[in-house]
């Protein structure tokens, strides 16, 4: 039986999740150096976003609201909390676990802590190199391979991508020269928040919603970071292919919890071997 | 001369620590079983947050992961422990979980530390390992027993020695925690207040500079790391023989994040700050979560918000005359 081309398909759909979580965590943790616990929140707001939308019927609708939703919390996150403790990297991370708790708390209240579930909404299979494949993974890929594609040519040829490299590489010349580097920061940290919540809305469908959901992409994608190596697009490639190719294929083969046990433990023996990820020098 | 001007210090140490045993071995004469139990688990806890300031607080490595040791101590416990029966079991289960406990921690010394793996980054691999450990307790429940853990574990003792050598009576177990607790203060103060202290203490204040000064960072570093995890899974064996139970909670994220909470408000690096924080904000979450189970982490998290900007020195600016600063802060922004 040839489960081959199913299994990369697979790892293609959670590849794609993790490149729009981790986006956002490469500019924030990878460049601006701040480590923000909350990211994982950013994900799972997206995904209750889609349950709401569902409920109301319209999945589509939150594909449009959740990162416009994302951007605004995470601009509000910039600009009321992290913005005062570029300094203090403890302070941010024990301020940054705050809000993750409190938002998690506040959503549990509201919804309560049974998880919630999304219909897919493009039910359909296709036939992919003759195997059968579901149609919304395949939207998904294309999804995360379109905002990737855009986010590309934005940083490499607007004129904020080129005030977010000149922030991030010499903060001080880049004032000098007129960029106004707060702004650059709250909007740069704003697009990162919008797109995780983005990636929260697809991935609603494939996986059960809970309050706690966030968790476990907070840790993924500090290591896909990590492990791809921080500062390029191209670090962000390697470490979610990394990550979500050993997840699927130890999830083809074991199931339950395991897989994910596993590749934490992989990426801890990279980080190791590796400290500046793989991509770089 | 530098030790002469640390025994003062110390013996304030034994003072204060001496008071309060004094206290608390009074306390069974007006206080009802329950209360006693509450205090044990409250000193068991303290021992807890004790090995995590012995990591963060003096070798200056953040693990948001500590409930991975004090769970691993536990489960090592509770599966020897269940197989050898109740006349060797409880022994070889302190003593597999230690040792276990140990090991891991030298593992990951090794395997990190020496590869000058800190500060951040270090956190993040610790919050890694506790999802890790966490899932195998979950999951590999033919040994763990799952979600619902393992239930029914005898209390520690030596049985063959003698039937008194068994901690199976509230009192008895009582006060053998209250000794043990004030010896883990008392001791670990001394050896931070020691040469291997003041070595560590070089390590994390310039690495280079202890580097030329013969010291092997790496080393030190392991070393506490060793440690911490020892008295992390001490603690975790102690809670769970006292307890009789271990479910993976023990072993899981948010614990370790409770952790964290009771070390620094204690004050991070003062080793008896963590122990009164322990007492205090986990017997505030007891209340508050009896209320409901949800505002105790609404609360802790709204703190860890506000202290941003009450606190502008950070959480462990809260003591002592910072208090009294915080209180007239907050006392200016009311008033209109």
């Amino acid at each position: 039986m040839d489960t081959l081309p199913l299994t990369i398909l697979t790892a293609l759909s959670l590849i794609s999740i993790l490149i729009l979580i981790s986006v956002g965590m490469a500019i924030i943790f990878g460049m601006m150096n701040v480590i923000n616990l909350a990211h994982g929140e950013f994900v799972m707001l997206g995904a209750y976003v889609a349950v709401i939308a569902a409920q109301i019927g319209g999945f589509w609708l939150a594909l449009a609201i959740a990162p416009l939703l994302g951007a605004g919390f995470g601009i509000l996150l910039e600009s009321t909390i992290i913005r005062l403790l570029y300094r203090r990297p403890i302070d941010t991370i024990i301020a940054t676990l705050g809000v993750s708790l409190v938002v998690q708390k506040l959503v549990e209240l509201w919804f309560g802590s049974s998880p919630y579930s999304v219909m897919n909404p493009l039910p359909g299979l296709v036939d992919v190199f003759g195997t059968p494949y579901p149609l919304y993974r395949i939207f998904v890929i294309g999804c995360a391979a379109a905002v990737l594609l855009l986010g590309m040519i934005a940083y490499r040829s607007t004129n904020f991508g080129l005030n977010l490299r000149a922030a991030i590489q010499d903060p001080e010349m880049a004032r000098a020269m007129g960029v106004d580097v707060a702004a650059t920061y709250r909007i740069a940290f704003g697009l990162g928040a919008g797109l995780a919540a983005l990636a929260g809305v697809l991935v609603a469908p494939l996986t059960s919603i809970f309050p706690g959901m966030g968790l476990a992409y907070l840790i993924r994608s500090f290591f896909v970071v990590i492990v791809g190596g921080t500062g390029s697009i191209g670090g962000v490639l390697a470490g979610s292919a990394f990550i979500g190719f050993f997840e699927s294929f130890f999830s083809f083969r074991l199931g339950g919890a395991f897989p994910q046990a596993i590749v934490l433990a992989l990426a801890i023996i990279v980080v190791r071997l590796r400290p500046k990820g793989l991509v770089s020098g | 001369m530098s030790s002469e001007s640390t025994r003062p210090a110390h013996g304030r140490m034994a003072l204060t620590v001496g008071i309060g045993v004094a206290f608390l071995a009074a306390y069974p004469l007006w206080g009802t079983v329950y209360g006693m139990s509450i205090v044990q688990d409250a000193l068991i806890l303290g021992i807890f947050a004790l090995s995590l300031d012995l990591l963060w607080g003096k070798g200056g490595l953040p693990s948001f992961g500590h409930a991975a040791f004090f769970g691993l101590g536990g489960y090592a416990y509770a599966i020897v422990s269940m197989q050898l029966g109740n006349e060797w079991g409880p022994l070889a289960g302190l003593v597999a979980a230690l040792a276990i406990c140990a090991l891991a921690g030298a593992i990951l010394g090794v395997f990190l530390l020496t590869a000058g793996i800190r500060g951040a980054l270090f956190l993040i691999v610790t919050v890694a390992i506790v999802q890790i450990f966490h899932q195998v307790a979950i999951s590999w429940s033919s040994l763990t027993g799952g979600d619902n853990g393992i239930v029914g574990l005898p209390p520690l003792g030596l049985r063959s020695l003698s039937e008194h050598a068994v901690l199976d009576t509230p009192a008895k177990r009582y006060f053998a925690v209250l000794l043990i607790a004030a010896a883990a203060l008392l001791l670990l103060d001394r050896l931070c207040r020691g040469r291997f202290g003041r070595r560590l203490a070089a390590v994390v204040d310039n690495e280079p500079r202890a580097l030329t000064l013969g010291i092997n960072p790496s080393l030190e570093l392991t070393k506490t790391l060793v440690l911490s995890t020892t008295i992390a899974g001490f603690a975790g064996t102690l809670f769970v023989a006292s307890a009789g139970v271990v479910v993976p909670e023990f072993i899981g994220p948010l614990f370790s994040i409770e952790v964290v909470v009771w070390v620094l408000i204690g004050g991070r690096g003062t080793l008896i700050g963590p122990f009164v924080g322990t007492f205090v904000v986990w017997r505030l979450s007891q209340e508050v979560s009896s209320y409901d189970p949800r505002l105790w982490q609404l609360a802790i998290g709204s703190f860890f918000v506000l202290s941003v900007f009450l606190l502008p020195r950070g959480i462990a600016s809260l003591r002592g005359d910072a208090a009294r600063a915080l209180f007239s802060r907050v006392a200016r922004a009311v008033r209109p």
